[in-house]
């Protein structure tokens, strides 16, 4: 080969590299851009998901309203008692503020539940008391009151050993809410996030 | 300088190679044109890497931005989900708790005074616990008119009577039924 071939050879080399490295660099631009519209994309998907999410959030609040304000006035009840000893407490107190004659020793059972999350535990009470008309169904109202969460299971008036006397048998249950056992949901993973992990 | 030095300098000499073909005389103005071109290209590519970079950036800022807001829109969901189902629970309860003595003291006052109103029993049902068991005994001379009475008076409370039952004896009526809260 001659010198000119050579420097020909050369030059072609040079063309050939100058044109390979303006193709990979174009081919990074490609695919920044590339890249640059996927963000794009994924901003637009998620701005749909926002939105999306931004609808269900408003509807629920909206169509929920009624029932957490429901829940709310009934939270300071559900707080209060607790324990089985707290419903014992307030049945003695309620017996006692009321000048009841309590008949049969009221007996307090404690029932778990493993189906109802909500109410895991609730105490079952059973009561037999006499007194005076008025008296007797005071103090039913008055249990109520301070139990408001107390389901009245079965009642029993008769009358009582004399013509002014009521004889009352109640059976109760006083449910133990555990509103903790019910936690809002996680949202689930998005695919591309366990693509990142694996 | 002489002519005959000139003339020496400019005398012909053979080509040490042979000459190229005639088209590679456009190999140096291609070599210049790649130069050029890609000259051009690369520093308008630079120039779009550096939009592409920056869009992408903005872009990836924006999604992540709008991402932390769908995210706390998704948990605020998961939290009114979680209440609301507290509150159905609880309500569900409530529905089967409701107070009794308006019942016992509503049945007492609708009897008039000459009337015996015998054992009062009221119990929930199991499975519906909104639903009560009503059982009573009313002595006296007008006990059909009581148990009307009776009635009106549960229906002031929002309680209707399901599939009521009397057994008459004498001046005696036993009265059975259900009551069921009526739908406000």
């Amino acid at each position: 080969m001659n010198p000119k071939q050579i420097a020909c050879f050369v030059l072609m080399a040079l063309i050939g590299i100058i044109v390979y490295v303006a193709q990979i660099v174009h081919q990074k631009v490609t695919a920044m851009r590339q890249e640059a519209e996927d963000a794009e994309s994924a901003a637009t998907t998620a701005e749909s998901e926002r939105s999306t999410a931004e609808i269900k959030t408003a509807v629920i609040k909206t169509e929920t309203e009624e029932l957490r304000r429901f829940l709310r006035s009934w939270l300071p009840a559900v707080d209060k008692i607790q324990t089985q000893q707290e419903v014992k407490q307030t049945i003695e107190l309620s017996l006692r503020e009321g000048g009841i004659t309590l008949i049969r020793q009221n007996k307090d059972e404690p029932k778990s539940s493993n189906t109802n999350k909500v109410i895991p535990k609730s105490v079952l009470t059973t009561l037999t008391i006499e007194d005076e008309y008025a008296k007797v169904l005071n103090w039913f109202g008055d249990i109520e009151r301070r139990l408001p969460l107390a389901r009245m299971k079965a009642v029993q008036v008769t009358g009582g050993s004399t013509a002014r006397q009521l004889k009352l048998d109640v059976t109760f249950e006083t449910p133990i809410f555990d509103l903790k056992a019910v936690a809002p949901a996680k949202p689930a993973a998005k695919p591309n996030d366990k693509e990142k992990k694996s | 300088m002489t002519d005959y030095l000139c003339h020496d300098f400019k005398t012909p000499r053979t080509d040490a190679a042979r000459r190229l073909p005639s088209t590679f005389r456009f190999i140096p103005i291609i070599f210049y044109v790649a130069i050029v071109g890609s000259a051009y290209m690369m520093t308008m590519d630079y120039f779009a890497f550096q939009k592409a970079k920056r869009q992408k950036m903005e872009a990836d800022e924006r999604k992540s931005r709008i991402e932390g807001e769908r995210d706390s829109l998704n948990s605020e969901f998961a939290e009114l989900e979680a209440e609301s189902k507290k509150a159905e629970a609880v309500a569900q309860w409530m529905e089967g708790a409701r107070n009794i003595q308006p019942i016992v003291v509503k049945l007492a006052r609708a009897v008039a005074a000459e009337t015996r109103l015998g054992t009062l029993s009221l119990e929930r049902d199991e499975d519906v616990a909104a639903n009560i068991a009503l059982s009573l005994k009313v002595s006296g001379t007008n006990a059909t008119t009581e148990v009307i009475n009776i009635e009106n008076a549960l229906g002031q409370l929002q309680y209707r009577s399901l599939s009521p039952q009397q057994t008459k004896t004498e001046d005696d009526i036993e009265y059975r039924s259900t009551l069921v809260r009526s739908a406000q």
